[in-house]
């Protein structure tokens, strides 16, 4: 049985969060530092909101095992495998863009920071409202018909 | 090298404060996880909520480990 409801919501419920800070970022970048500052702001909602949203998917993608004998296996390697490739892309771009003359990296970094903060409130709020069934009838085709 | 100095530290800091950084969402992460694992042995039939649980706390980890890092690359 799996919960895959709660993390499509929380995908969704991240990307409508990650536009909206995407927006007000833009326009506080805009009035501090131009065209740079709106082009930090919004690379930084992207890469917060994306990064959050990467767990919820890997746990989506290792769902597609549930039938599998290796599922518990498949899972951690996915979500945790997930976990660290998503820190060395955070690390590889942060380096990249760090030089680059059109990134502030004041708004940047406050912009990733607010994105991630504000995907968590979000994914918080979804989990607590989020109703997992103890028992659930397998629909066809899901990947849990034989899950255990 | 001068008698008086009798420890010094070259190269940039901020490497040092990223590991640092690193150590608390490792540890924490690695609990997450490790728990999650024992739980769904014990219990498979309550995979599903327990992945929500995991998720959340995976998410809040993260988050740690991520405002680490912006700050490395802020300093």
């Amino acid at each position: 049985m799996t919960a895959n409801k709660i993390f499509r919501t929380a995908l969704i419920w991240g990307g409508v969060i990650a536009v909206l800070i995407g927006v007000v970022g833009a326009i506080i970048g805009w009035n501090i530092d131009g065209s740079v500052g709106l082009t930090s702001a919004l690379i930084g909602a992207v890469v917060g909101a994306a990064f959050l949203s990467i767990t919820a998917a890997s746990i989506l993608f290792a769902n597609r095992y549930a039938a599998s004998d290796m599922y518990v296996t498949i899972f951690f390697g996915v979500v945790l495998g997930g976990w660290l490739l998503k820190f060395v892309l955070f690390l590889v771009l942060a380096i990249v863009l760090r030089d680059q003359p059109w990134i502030n990296l004041l708004i940047l970094f406050t912009s990733v920071i607010a994105s991630a903060v504000a995907t968590l409130v979000v994914d918080t709020i979804i989990v607590m409202k989020g109703r997992v069934p103890y028992t659930a009838p397998s629909v066809a085709g899901d990947g849990t018909e034989n899950a255990s | 090298m001068d008698p008086i100095i009798l420890a010094e530290v070259t190269g940039n800091l901020n490497t040092v404060g990223y590991g640092l950084a690193a150590i608390g969402p490792g540890i924490g992460i690695g609990i997450v996880a490790g728990k999650t694992v024992e739980a769904m042995a014990r219990q498979p039939e309550l995979a599903g909520r327990l992945q929500v649980t995991m998720f959340l706390g995976i998410a809040f980890t993260e988050l740690l480990a991520f405002i680490g890092v912006a700050l490395f690359f802020l300093g």
